[in-house]
């Protein structure tokens, strides 16, 4: 076990579809700045597509150290074959020793099959990464267990050490002009046909949803026992003039649609007041709200993990206890 | 059309807790089911031969108590079972499972023109063995689809990826990965439940039946290891109300007056 030294660098993955709003390549690039100078060596972002020069300056700008272009008019729709093809080639022909992408829909489809392809171990959604200071290698926390558990995985032997990390984890570095960094284009052989044909890819409209800017976030978990209790939460939330966000058991049950979903695989916010509500406090749905201000959870349950979190916590029936709740606000408006 | 169906028994994780001294998960009492998203896979595997006609593998790699999943999905109207169960797939990583699966599905005769998976699963959470799957098959693959349109040999999907909705085609054979939202679950007839317990076959693989290498399965095939497991570190904590709803009510009120989002008097803007 240990380092292998035929392996060398830290590599991210340029996600760039959705700039402004996904940044994980940035916060990828500020923690691979991290592991790099605990290794003695690099950080470089790869980027596949057309015309996607500006975005390797701006990588440069936020920290990375190296920038690998694929420029193809091929590779300008994400597709994954073309894609894992290049990769995997780059893999092979320079030896990273950590590969690292973002936890984007794209991302946790891409990186399986790569690793697959690379015979190395993935890890996923990562919510820490650290050096082992004795063995030099890297450890990719994850959550198990619905996050009850986090579990450091390893991957000894092969390489690279992959992972995908989960967005809003860590910090990006400032925008910095005066940053030096090169910028490269290897070469890429014949590209591989797209056995999937994309016949639209239309951006999403804006919701009247915004979880990520609201002020007051209400949040409806598998303890309010029914969609029409659920329901009741947007009643709360127009009286505070909140949001309304949904565990994935709600989101299941159908309780609510799922650009509601908080979490591992929904959002992250950071609202200043967010209200729980027959939630256990699972990690899965926490991950997407450490950043909350305060919170208050109500649970049945007095051993519900959600209230080791909540700033102010309520024992008691969500079913009860939000009827109440309106009838009382309702009087103080 | 022949549809293979990958599901996994999962531990019913919301009702699991932690021994914290132990570090182990408290399974007594932890009901064991088929993985939400596994379901819905199933129901367009029957959805789609309802109106194409066809046959539906369902298959699992588990401990031997995974046929109850498969006698479950049986009773749904899957056609066959088949169980890939061996000691030495214990331990299994995603790279590993998928290779066993893999295996499995390249073992049958004729090859399957679709494979359908959950997006992933509820206890593990990685949405890898999908995707791996398809590599190692070499099949094209689309994750976390929300709608299927057959077409003669292609199939028109759609999901949403980053922000887009991304219509697709993708000419069979393939694999996809399902989420919830396009199809309900229907409810379980106990007759059907008893029918699929007595009539229909399960095939049970293990390590020779499939050719496999004991370096290539299991804790042994996978590339990643658990280094350690430990709690979330806690956030804060702060106070724990208990008592009557008014009581619950007043203290809600006074936190909302604190960070001035309830206004103190009778003022609410």
């Amino acid at each position: 076990m240990g380092m292998n030294k035929s392996y060398n660098g830290v590599w991210v993955f340029g996600d760039y579809r959705n700039y402004f709003q996904n940044r994980v390549t940035l916060q990828l690039i500020a923690k691979g700045r991290d592991l790099a100078h605990k290794l003695d060596t690099k950080v470089t972002v790869v980027v596949l597509g057309e015309n996607v020069h500006q975005y390797a300056m701006e990588y440069v700008a936020h920290g990375a150290d190296d920038v690998m272009v694929a420029e193809d008019h091929d590779l300008k729709e994400y597709h994954l074959e073309p894609y894992a093809d290049v990769l995997f080639k780059w893999v092979k022909a320079f030896s990273p020793e950590i590969f690292l992408a973002g936890a984007t829909a794209f991302g946790r489809e891409l990186f399986p099959r790569l690793a697959k392809r690379l015979n190395t171990g993935l890890s996923a959604d990562c919510v820490a990464l650290e050096v082992d200071a004795d063995t030099g290698l890297l450890i990719q926390t994850t959550p198990a267990f619905g996050g009850e558990l986090l579990a450091e995985v390893i991957t000894p032997d092969q390489r690279p050490q992959m992972a995908t990390v989960h967005p809003g984890v860590f910090q990006e570095l400032p925008h910095n002009r005066d940053a030096w960094g090169h910028i490269i284009y290897p070469e890429i052989d014949t590209l591989p046909e797209a056995r999937v044909e994309v016949l639209r890819s239309r951006r999403q409209q804006a919701h009247n949803i915004n979880l990520e800017d609201a002020a007051v976030v209400i949040v409806g978990g598998r303890g309010l026992g029914s969609k029409e209790q659920f329901r009741l939460l947007f009643k709360l939330a127009d009286l505070l003039e909140g949001e309304v966000g949904a565990t994935r058991p709600a989101i299941l049950a159908g309780w609510a649609e799922e650009d509601r979903l908080l979490g591992q695989t929904g959002k992250t916010i950071k609202p200043k007041l967010l209200i729980s509500v027959g939630t256990s406090g699972a990690l899965q749905y926490t991950t997407g709200i450490q950043g909350a201000e305060t919170i208050i959870a109500i649970n049945r349950d007095p051993s519900a993990p959600i209230f080791k979190m909540a700033d102010l916590g309520l024992v008691g029936d969500a079913g009860t206890f939000i009827p109440m709740l309106l009838e009382v606000l309702r009087k103080r408006i | 059309m022949h549809i293979v169906v990958c599901i996994k028994q999962v531990p019913d994780v919301p009702a699991i807790r932690i021994d914290r001294e132990r570090m182990t998960i408290i399974r007594e009492g932890v009901e064991s089911v088929i993985n939400p998203l596994d379901y819905v896979a199933l129901e367009v595997a029957l959805d789609l031969c309802g109106k194409e006609g066809g046959w539906i593998d369902v298959m699992t790699m588990g401990p031997p108590q995974s046929e109850a999943a498969l006698r479950e999905a049986l009773a749904f109207g899957a056609d066959r079972g088949i169980l890939l169960t061996d000691s030495a797939f214990a331990g299994a990583d995603t790279l590993a499972t998928s290779h066993v699966l893999a295996k499995a599905i390249s073992n049958l005769d004729p090859l399957p023109n679709l494979v359908l998976c959950g997006m992933q699963t509820i206890d593990s959470d990685t949405g890898h063995v999908g995707p791996q799957i398809a590599e190692e098959l070499n099949l094209p693959q689309v994750c976390s689809v929300r709608e299927i349109h057959p077409q003669g040999d292609s199939l028109i999907v759609k999901r949403l990826s980053d922000g887009f909705l991304d219509t697709m085609k993708v000419t069979m054979p393939a694999l996809l990965t399902v989420t919830h939202g396009i199809l309900p679950v229907r409810d379980l007839r106990l007759g059907e439940l008893e029918t699929a317990f007595s009539q229909k076959d399960i095939i049970r693989w293990g390590i020779e039946d499939l050719g496999l290498a004991e370096d290539e399965v299991g804790l042994k095939g996978s590339a990643t290891h658990v280094w350690r497991l430990r709690t979330p570190p806690p956030r804060r904590e702060g106070e724990l109300v208990k008592g009557s709803s008014q009581n619950l009510i007043d203290h809600f009120l006074h936190k909302l007056e604190a960070l001035s989002i309830l206004d103190e008097e009778d003022g609410y803007e």
